[in-house]
C-alpha cells in the first residue's frame, strides 16, 4: 500500500538576512491512510514547519513531499489550494472561526470552495455540527460559544469535505485540561471511524493518545514508532557533538 | 464560488459595518449626485433657451447696423430694398428700436415694461395676435402716429382689461392705445412676455434716434445660408466693408447658445468627476485598510481551500458593490437636490426652468461608479490574494 503521505529528504531553509535557518533538516517519514501519529517536539524543533508542508501551505525547500502519491512541490498555487480543500482538514490551536459568519455558515466555507451547491452545504454542514454536539447552536457566532465549543466547530469544518487526513495543530493548546481532554477524545474518535490524524503538539501527555509518535528536534526526526515504546517520551539528548548538521 | 455568492458575502460586510460604508461611500454620492444635478441644470437650461427661442420664431434673422464711422449710411427704407431684392428668400422685415425710460401710465410709472418701435408686420413675424382693438397699420407709420399696441399683462394691471382708448406715455410722449395683444405667458407677471409695448417704428425714431436693428424673416427656414449670404452680400454693396453690419440667424445664436451650456455643464460635471476620482481613491483606502484587517480572514479562507482568484473575487465585488451602493445613494440625493433646485429656481427667479437629469446621465454615473469601484478595488484585491497563507494566518 503506498504512503498516504511521504516526506523522502525534506528540509526547509529560512533565510534571514545572511544566516540560514534549517527549520527542517532532511526529514523522512511516511504516514499511511488511517493512522494516528503525533508530531511532537519542544519549541523550534520544526513541528510547524512540517505541518505548514504537510497542510500544503508551504513547499519544502529541498527533498520531495508526496500526498497521495503526488508530488506537491511542483504544484502552482491553485493547485495546492484544491488540495487543501479536498484532501486535508485543518484544527488550529486558535480555532480560526471567522467572527462575522455563524457556525453553519462557518462550517460551509470549505464546501462554498469546492463548489458544492447552496442546498446541499447546508445540509452537510448542518450534519457535521450534530456530529460535534454542536447541532441546536447552529445559528449563533463563534463568539458566543466557548473555547472548547469553538474548537468542536473547527472540527466540523475540518470534517466536512471528507479530507483523506485531518491535521491538527495543537488543538489543545487554548484548552484548559477537560476541555482539552474532550476534544483529545473527539479526535480518537474521529481516528476509529477510520480517518488520518496528524497531531502536532509540544505535549507528551498528548502525544502519547496518538498511535504512533514522531519526535523532532533541531529539524531531525530523533524518533519514529509506537506511542507506548518507553522511547517514545523520553527526549533524547541532543546529537552527540552537535556538529551533526551539513554545513 | 459564484459571483452571486461573493455579493452575498460583499452584503453581509457592507451591512456589518454601515458607518464606514458609509463614510467609504460619500465621495461617490457626492459626486454622482453633483454630476447629475449638474447636467440636469445643464439639460433645464438648454430647454430654457430653446423656449425662449422657439417663442421668437426660429425662421427669423436679426440685422445689426452700426453705421457710425462709415461714410454710408442705411434707412429704414433702404433696408426695405434689400429685404425687396432678396424677396427669393426674405420675406417680412420690421425695424426693432428699443425705447429706453420708463412707460407711465396716469400717475404710475412702470419700470419692467419692454417697449420696442416696429413695424406694421412685427405681430406676425413674432407670431402674436391682437386680442382686443386693432395692431398697428403702415398708415400709423407713415403718419408717425401716436398710437401703441400693448401686452396683456398691463391691460390687466394698470386698466382694468378695457385698455383700448387710453393713454399712456413713454419717453415723455403721450400714446393712445389702439389695441391689446393676446396673453403669451400662462400667467401674466411683471417683467414678462405680455409686459410689452409696441409703438410705431416712425414714432419711437423720433423719440430715441434712428433704427438699428432689424428682424426679418426667411421664406425657407430651410435656406438660412442662402438667406444670410443673400442679406449680407446686399448690406456690403451698401458699406463696402463688412465692418458695419452684422446678420445673426436666431436658430444660429441658438446654436451657440446650447453649445456655451454644453461646454459650461461639461465643465462643471468634469470637475463633479474629480470628486468620483477622490471617492475612488477613498475606496482604494478604505479597501486596503480591510485587506490588513481582515489578513487573517484572508488566510483563514486560504487554508480551506480558497483560491486567489475566489479571494480576488470577494475583494473586488466588495469594492464594487460599495461604489454601487454609493452611486444609488447619489442618484436618488441628486435626483431630490434636481427636485428642490428646480423649486427654488421657480421662486426665487420667477423663471420655469426645471433641473430634469437625464436617464442617459443616471446610468453613466451609475455605471462610473461601479467602474470605479472595480478600477480602485483592484489593487487591494491583488494584495489580498496575493497573501501568504501562512503569513496571513499568524496575523494579529
Ligand atoms: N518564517 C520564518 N523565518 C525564519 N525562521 C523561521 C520561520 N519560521 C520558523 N523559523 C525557524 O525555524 C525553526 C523551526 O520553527 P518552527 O516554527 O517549525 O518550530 P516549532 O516546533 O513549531 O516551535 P513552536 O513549538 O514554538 O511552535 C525555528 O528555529 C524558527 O525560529
Ligand atoms: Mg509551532
Amino acid at each position: 500500500m503506498n504512503a498516504l503521505i511521504e516526506f523522502q529528504q525534506v528540509c526547509k531553509y529560512y533565510y534571514m538576512g545572511d544566516t540560514t535557518v534549517t527549520a527542517a533538516d532532511h526529514i523522512c517519514f511516511q504516514i499511511y491512510r488511517g493512522e494516528f501519529v503525533a508530531i511532537v517536539g519542544s519549541s523550534g524543533s520544526g513541528k510547524s514547519t512540517c505541518m505548514n508542508i504537510i497542510g500544503c501551505l508551504d513547499v519544502p525547500s529541498e527533498g520531495i513531499y508526496l500526498l497521495n502519491g503526488k508530488d506537491v512541490g511542483q504544484m502552482n498555487k491553485n493547485q495546492l489550494a484544491e488540495i487543501r480543500n479536498e484532501l486535508l482538514g485543518f484544527i488550529f490551536q486558535q480555532y480560526n472561526l471567522l467572527p462575522k459568519l455563524n457556525l453553519v455558515e462557518n462550517v460551509e466555507v470549505p464546501l462554498m470552495y469546492a463548489g458544492v451547491p447552496k442546498g446541499e452545504r447546508r445540509e452537510r454542514a448542518r450534519a457535521a455540527l450534530e456530529q460535534v454536539g454542536l447541532g441546536d447552536k447552529w445559528r449563533h457566532k463563534p463568539m458566543e460559544l466557548s473555547g472548547g465549543q469553538q474548537q468542536r466547530v473547527s472540527i466540523a469544518r475540518a470534517l466536512v469535505g471528507n479530507p483523506s487526513v485531518i491535521l491538527a495543530d495543537e488543538p489543545t493548546g487554548a484548552l484548559d485540561s477537560r476541555t482539552g481532554r474532550e476534544v483529545l477524545a473527539m479526535l480518537q474518535d474521529i481516528h476509529r471511524r477510520g480517518n488520518t490524524v496528524v497531531l502536532i503538539t509540544h505535549d507528551n501527555s498528548i502525544a502519547v493518545q496518538a498511535q504512533r509518535i514522531i519526535r523532532l528536534e533541531d529539524g531531525h526526526v530523533v524518533y519514529d514508532g509506537p506511542s507506548d515504546a518507553p522511547e517514545a517520551v523520553v527526549v533524547t539528548p541532543r546529537a552527540a557533538g552537535g556538529g551533526g548538521r551539513p554545513a | 464560488m459564484s459571483i452571486v455568492e461573493s455579493l452575498e458575502l460583499a452584503v453581509k460586510n457592507i451591512v456589518s459595518s454601515k458607518v464606514r460604508t458609509v463614510l467609504t461611500m460619500l465621495g461617490i454620492i457626492i459626486g454622482v449626485a453633483a454630476v447629475i444635478v449638474i447636467v440636469g441644470l445643464g439639460n433645464g437650461l438648454e430647454g430654457y433657451v430653446t423656449d425662449s427661442f422657439s417663442d421668437m420664431g426660429t425662421n427669423t434673422l436679426t440685422v445689426t447696423v452700426m453705421s457710425r464711422g462709415s461714410t454710408r449710411s442705411l434707412d429704414v427704407e433702404d433696408m426695405y430694398d434689400i429685404v425687396e431684392e432678396n424677396s427669393e428668400y426674405l420675406d417680412l422685415c420690421s425695424p426693432s428700436v428699443a425705447m429706453s425710460g420708463y412707460v407711465k401710465i396716469g400717475s404710475d410709472t412702470v419700470d419692467s415694461t419692454s417697449s420696442l418701435g416696429v413695424s406694421e408686420d412685427y405681430f406676425e413675424i413674432a407670431g402674436v395676435s391682437v386680442a382686443q382693438g386693432r395692431g398697428l397699420q403702415y398708415s400709423d407709420m407713415a403718419t408717425r402716429a401716436k398710437v401703441c399696441v400693448i401686452g396683456a399683462y398691463l391691460n390687466q394691471a394698470y386698466f382694468g382689461g378695457n385698455a383700448v382708448g387710453q393713454t399712456l406715455r413713454v419717453g415723455g410722449q403721450s400714446l393712445e392705445i389702439v389695441g391689446v395683444l393676446a396673453q403669451q405667458d400662462e400667467e401674466l407677471e411683471e417683467g414678462g412676455s405680455d409686459d410689452c409695448l409696441y409703438l410705431p417704428y416712425t414714432t419711437a425714431e423720433r423719440i430715441t434716434g434712428e433704427a438699428s436693428t432689424y428682424t426679418i424673416t426667411m421664406k425657407d427656414e430651410n435656406y438660412i445660408d442662402e438667406s444670410v449670404a443673400a442679406l449680407e452680400s446686399s448690406l456690403y454693396a451698401v458699406f463696402a466693408s463688412d465692418d458695419y453690419y452684422t446678420v445673426t440667424s436666431m436658430s444660429e445664436m441658438l446654436e451657440t447658445m446650447t453649445s456655451m451650456i454644453n461646454i459650461l455643464v461639461g465643465v462643471l460635471a468634469g470637475i463633479a468627476a474629480i470628486s468620483l476620482v477622490v471617492g475612488g481613491i477613498g475606496i482604494m483606502n478604505i479597501m486596503l485598510v480591510s485587506v490588513t484587517e481582515r489578513t487573517r480572514e484572508i488566510g483563514i479562507r486560504k487554508s480551506l481551500g480558497a483560491k486567489e482568484r475566489y479571494i480576488m473575487q470577494q475583494f473586488v465585488i466588495e469594492a464594487a458593490a460599495t461604489s454601487a451602493l454609493g452611486g444609488i445613494i447619489g442618484i436618488l440625493l441628486g435626483d431630490g437636490l434636481s427636485v428642490i433646485a428646480s423649486t427654488v429656481i421657480a421662486r426665487v427667479m420667477e423663471e420655469t426652468l426645471t433641473v430634469s437629469p437625464t436617464l442617459a446621465a443616471v446610468a453613466l454615473a451609475f455605471g462610473i461608479s461601479v467602474g470605479i469601484g472595480i478600477l480602485f478595488g483592484y489593487l487591494p484585491a491583488k494584495k489580498a490574494a496575493r497573501l501568504n497563507p501562512i503569513d496571513a494566518l499568524h496575523y494579529d
